[in-house]
């Protein structure tokens, strides 16, 4: 083995990113592309009637409009696409669902021009009662869609197909006990209404898509984490085989679950395939706002103990607004209610979580896949059952807190999650247990801790291809997606770590469909055990290789490797010269390839517990020092300390970063990061209004902290971290704000406003005792 | 209506048809080239289309190409590996994804043309219309810090 | 969007404004690309005071600064008198204010804007420029509905004249954000206090700047606090919005003030 892994060493296009160099998806000249502008329908749910094109097409430099009626009459049914269920048009046909929704695409010469035509269509609509909210979807009698519609890529969604009369389109069921009775004999329960409102991945690159035809292939240029998603989505659309559709990538200008699944690519697809044109899409920051969100979800929930403290029961209904369209919300659903009771040791158990439509912008995959919000719930429970039994609340967490070897609740055995050694770190860096200078004025003084878990996204595949080249370089072919979380940087690691080599000598491929093979999708926080799997395979497969040919070089079998070349006994030879003499030709390549794949067992149909529901599991903890201004409400963060259990960090710096931009990500969202909605409408879609953490948001002090408990399987001992960060921050902020006023907050965010609200309740517990 | 102007960029002259209502962001990046310059919010908001008109940033997607006429605008490709900013940013891997980042290297060239040693509060307070939404901004700060460093050491 | 007119002098300027159908001054062009951006401006014309010369020119004399409409929000960091370097320095970011114009920030008129609340206090005068020459417009009477302001058809913003401030008396600049650290403010307070009477200019809380005083003469600094708020609370008028209801913007209002005023009277006491 080599040196590489365990380094900092940093991204290997630093220089190039600091200046700019690097090029991004809309940096691709089209020449004499159309470039695409949307009409959007102004009505949340309605039946289209006519779709006036007459004057919009008459403008000089459009070329074409196409309505959704138009792309149906080419591809009929294959226009609705989805990684759950297939329920989204390209273009609305027949129905729009919610307010930006698009209607009608204009082609024309520039984007001005489009632009303008598009603002020229006008449709008629016959409005339709619209769904704004959880509870009229759930009680009221007016329905998002007709029937329900799966896709084929999920079997256990099968049973749904053709379902009417509901607008809930996935709901999973945990049952663990008799959580309900527990709860009754109990000693002790805190229940809470709690609510995460829908917010924004705000990528600063915006979505952009540039689609072709090229000798009867469908090929793509576009910003997506999900490449070979796209590819399987844009061959069902045109009825096409995999070899006749090409997606390819550039680095992203960050995502966080933005650009994943169906985003801009179906339609440009279908519009470059029904056109024949080369198409542009790129979406505006007010269009990205409508293109997906982060989930709105409330959780019903409540927690309960004993006399002797020992957690009994704990109980959760989480619902999940998924907007318009279902995108993932389903596995959201039952990945995130799969957790809902958080990382304890619990006896009963019970949690019912739904996916539900609304006419409103679709929700889909954003940083923590729907766990954020549930752990909003389980963290703010927690931490009030132990102020109400007189307990720390750190050490009452630490006391039930799931230990290796433990079962969770729904059915999986903890490995490598070390809840405990997180726990402790944050608490140790915030000076838990040092002496707090409460505040008597007007600013007061609070911590509070959080811990979260997540599993991972389970099963999936990942592939690798390695190419050696002659002179001890070599080219990694992965379909990984680098948006900023340094991949390309690990995978080389990986890969040079096993050969011995200078990782700065290995290029990783961008995902291109034609080159690059077969991954899941770039998400979930799962590169770094998955397709680092795969890369330390295929890089293994490549050793074995080089010593077969080193053991033909030297006529012995006993072959060593390491940094200087191939060994037998004191006979030596460098890697270079081995290829050259084995093929005879400099410049030639050695390839090998590995796949790594993981299996799950499906929850149990009563129960909703599986054996093995994940291949690995997140264990995060997140501390929190802060003062309150009782006059403004206003937060001020002293320190934050967020530590996540990685297995082992393949490069500490990355992890560092993963662990503190998910912190300030996540600080946003605990703050003041919110989409607001009036009557379906995106209200602060511009960045004017929409609230991002700046600079000056920052804590005081920010603590990244890695806690190594190595997986058994995983790539050197490692897992993934992207996600590990955020799952704590917000309760972990409002469990401080609870310590330093005595007021219990469960709707975020925690505004200034909401503050002084709930300080001036006269009943200030939101959340009941028994 | 269509005017010449004349920019230089990077130390480049350019001689530019432009429309009267083309913003300074779109010549840039269709008829100069420099793809560092980019949208993400179209409102001022955001910091990554910075230029530096004489030293000055400027939010090009809010900014007239015509009034330009003349003006000599600097933008993060123009800047070598060995410039105190850059290379600063570089060391202290203040870079995630890295859209952002360009604006907040020229952004941090003009703070420290005007204030050579800025305190940490004033660098925060330079740098506060500039989003990175990977969250580098723990990196970026102390890369401003290192760079007043390097062409200044106490 | 609208022909772009680039006048070489101010009557030519003037002569386009008024000349033309549904002509808009082009100033600094922050707010204007923004306003265009979101489809809610609707001018067929601009006139570009870029071209104009001597519009960038700050001019001092002992009474006071008189400062040409072009001059950017950032050289009033230095350039003006203090509780208004204070304002102009809280607008925006640094890039927006090397940018936005002196005189485009009054003329945009929005209640939420830094530097009307220290123009008022201190008493500034808006040289309003037409064909038909220049008049005088107190800011105190500047500022007359939501976004509207008492500039007719015609007019433009020339200048605006800022009467030094009185140095024995303590200022303090105060803004409030509600949500994240560099939003819009939710409320802000310019105040300016002498032995007998403290001036309160307030942003973003009512549908215009407005300007109060209050009678301070012989009070301590809580009187002076008790006193400033008694001032303010009639004006108080705020537009509910994202960043929070009525009820906690005049609470913030309140707070914002109340603030702005200890740390005036310190300053007034301890220089």
């Amino acid at each position: 083995m080599g040196d590489q892994v365990g380094r900092s060493r940093p991204r290997f296009d630093l220089p190039g990113r600091v200046r700019g160099l690097v090029s991004h998806v809309g940096d691709q000249p089209v020449g004499t592309a159309a470039h695409v502008a949307l009409h959007r329908s102004t009505a949340p749910h309605a039946r289209i009637g006519e779709v006036h094109v007459d004057e919009a097409l008459a403008m000089p430099g459009v070329y074409a409009v196409v309505t959704g009626l138009d792309l149906y009459k080419q591809l009929g049914d294959r226009i609705l696409t989805g990684p759950a269920f297939a329920d989204q048009p390209g273009l609305a046909h027949e129905k729009v669902r919610y307010v930006g929704e698009p209607v009608a695409a204009v082609l024309a010469a520039d984007l001005k021009t489009a632009r303008a035509a598009a603002d020229a269509v006008w449709v008629d609509y016959e409005e339709l009662p619209p769904v704004y909210d959880l509870r009229d979807a759930l009680d009221g009698d007016a329905y998002v869609h007709d029937e329900l519609r799966p896709s084929s890529v999920f079997g256990d969604l099968k049973h749904l197909r053709g379902v009417r009369d509901t607008n809930v389109n996935y709901e999973y069921n945990l049952r663990h006990g008799d959580a309900a009775a527990a709860r009754d004999a109990g000693a002790a329960t805190v229940t809470g209404e709690f609510w995460a409102p829908p917010t924004h991945h705000v990528p600063i690159e915006l979505p952009c898509t540039i689609a072709w035809v090229d000798a009867g292939r469908l090929e793509m240029l576009t910003t997506t984490q999900t490449p070979s998603y796209v590819r399987q989505t844009v061959s069902d659309l045109l009825d096409l085989p995999l070899s006749r559709v090409r997606i390819t990538t550039k680095p992203l200008g960050g995502s966080f679950g933005a650009k994943m699944y169906d985003r801009l690519e179906p339609l440009a697809a279908a519009l470059a395939w029904t056109t024949g044109r080369t198409v542009r899409l790129v979406a505006s920051r007010e269009e990205s706002f409508l293109l997906t969100t982060r989930h709105g979800a409330g959780v019903t929930s409540s927690m309960t103990a004993d006399a002797d403290g020992n957690l009994v029961s704990a109980i959760a209904d989480v619902r999940y607004d998924t907007g318009a369209y279902a995108d993932v919300g389903p596995r959201i659903t039952a990945k995130s209610g799969m957790v809902a009771s958080g990382p304890y040791r619990i006896a009963n158990a019970s949690v019912r979580s739904r996916c539900v439509y609304t006419n409103k912008p679709s929700a889909g995959p954003f940083r923590g896949f729907g766990v954020p919000q549930v752990t909003w719930s389980h963290e703010s429970l927690i931490d009030e059952l132990a102020h109400r039994l007189g307990a720390d609340p750190v050490e009452f967490r630490r006391r039930h807190l799931l230990r290796e070897g433990d079962e969770a609740p729904m059915g999986t055995t903890m490995h490598s999650a070390d809840f405990v050694g997180c726990l402790d770190a944050v608490a140790n860096a915030i000076g838990w247990d040092q002496p707090i200078e409460r505040g008597d004025g007007r600013v007061k003084r609070g911590r509070g801790v959080a811990v979260g878990v997540k599993a991972v996204l389970t099963p999936t595949i990942a592939n690798a291809v390695l190419q050696m080249n002659q002179d001890a370089s070599a080219t990694l072919l992965i379909s990984t997606v680098d948006m900023g979380q340094g991949s390309d940087t690990i995978m080389a690691q990986i890969a040079a770590d096993v050969l011995c080599l200078d990782s700065a000598r290995i290029h990783v491929v961008r995902a291109d469909t034609d080159a690059t093979p077969y991954d899941t999708i770039t998400a979930g926080s799962r590169s770094t055990y998955h397709t680092g799997n795969a890369v330390r395979k295929v890089a293994e497969a490549m050793r074995t290789k080089l010593i077969g040919f080193a053991a033909q070089h030297f006529g012995a079998d006993d072959v060593t490797l390491d940094a200087d070349g191939l060994h037998h006994g004191d006979a030596h030879v460098t890697i270079p010269e081995l290829i050259h003499g084995h093929f005879g030709a400099r410049g030639a390549t050695v390839t090998a390839e590995a796949n790594y794949t993981t299996e799950w067992v499906p929850y149990d149909k009563e129960t909703g517990r599986s054996e093995k529901a994940t291949e690995h599991w997140f264990a995060g903890a997140v501390g929190v020092q802060l003062t309150v201004d009782t006059a403004t409400g206003r937060v001020h963060l002293e320190h934050l300390a967020v530590a996540g259990d990685v297995g082992k960090a393949i490069n500490p710096k990355l992890v560092e970063q993963q662990l503190s931009g998910a912190a300030i990500m996540g600080i946003g969202h605990a703050l003041f990061d919110q989409l607001v909605l009036d009557q379906g409408q995106v209200i602060n879609g511009t960045l004017l209004d929409y609230q991002l953490p700046s600079i000056k948001d920052l804590p005081d002090k920010l603590t990244p902290i890695i806690v190594e408990s190595p997986h058994a399987t995983g790539p050197f001992g490692a897992k993934g971290v992207g996600e590990t960060g955020i799952l704590g921050i917000a309760p972990a902020i409002a469990n401080a704000v609870r310590d330093a006023l005595g007021v219990r907050i469960t709707t975020l965010p925690l505004t200034p406003e909401s503050i002084v609200a709930a300080l001036e309740r006269s009943d200030p517990w939101t959340l009941e005792e028994k | 209506m269509t005017t010449q102007i004349t920019v230089k960029v990077n130390g480049v002259e350019h001689f530019l048809d432009v429309e009267d209502d083309a913003l300074l962001l779109d010549v840039l990046r269709e008829k100069v080239g420099t793809t560092s310059v980019r949208e993400g919010c179209g409102v001022g908001a955001c910091g990554a289309c910075t230029v530096l008109s004489g030293g000055m940033s400027v939010s090009s997607c809010l900014a007239l190409a015509v009034r330009y006429d003349g003006a000599e605008l600097t933008t993060a490709e123009g800047l070598d590996e060995t410039d105190d900013v850059v290379s600063s940013f570089v060391d202290c891997d203040a870079a995630q994804c890295g859209y952002c980042i360009p604006g907040f290297v020229l952004m941090s060239r003009e703070l420290l043309a005007e204030n050579a040693r800025p305190s940490e509060c004033q660098i925060t307070e330079h740098l506060e219309g500039n989003i990175c939404r990977c969250g580098t901004y723990p990196e970026i700060r102390k890369a401003v810090a290192a760079a007043a460093e390097r062409r200044s050491p106490r | 969007m609208a022909q772009l007119h680039r006048p070489g002098s101010l009557d030519e300027a003037v002569e386009l404004l008024s000349g033309l159908d549904n002509a808009m001054v082009y100033g600094g062009g922050t707010a204007i690309q923004i306003l265009i951006k979101q489809g809610i401006l609707f001018a067929d014309h601009f006139v570009d005071l870029a071209t104009v010369p001597g519009l960038r020119e700050v001019t001092a004399d002992d009474r006071g600064v008189t400062v040409g409409p072009m001059v950017s929000i950032r050289r009033m960091e230095t350039a003006a008198p203090p509780l208004a370097a204070d304002a102009y320095r809280h607008v925006a970011n640094p890039r927006v204010r090397n940018t936005a114009s002196v005189g485009g920030n009054l003329a945009h008129g929005d209640y939420r804007l830094d530097p009307p609340t220290a123009l008022l206090v201190l008493d500034a005068v808006v040289l309003a420029t037409s064909a038909g020459g220049t008049r005088e417009i107190p800011v105190r009477e500047f500022f007359t509905d939501f976004q509207e302001t008492a500039l007719e058809p015609g007019e433009l913003v020339s200048g605006v004249r800022i009467p030094n401030q009185d140095a024995s008396a303590g200022y303090h600049f105060e803004k409030n954000s509600s949500l994240g650290e560099n939003d819009w403010p939710c409320a802000s307070a310019a105040v300016l206090l002498d032995d007998r009477t403290v001036h309160i200019g307030l942003g973003a809380v009512a549908p215009v700047p407005v300007y109060v005083t209050a009678d301070i003469a012989g009070l301590d600094d809580q009187g002076a606090v008790d006193a400033a708020i008694a001032a303010v609370e009639p004006v108080l008028d705020p537009i509910p919005d994202v960043r929070g209801g009525a009820e906690y913007k005049r609470r913030l209002a309140r707070v914002t003030v109340e603030d702005a005023v200890r740390r005036a009277w310190k300053d007034r006491d301890h220089g």
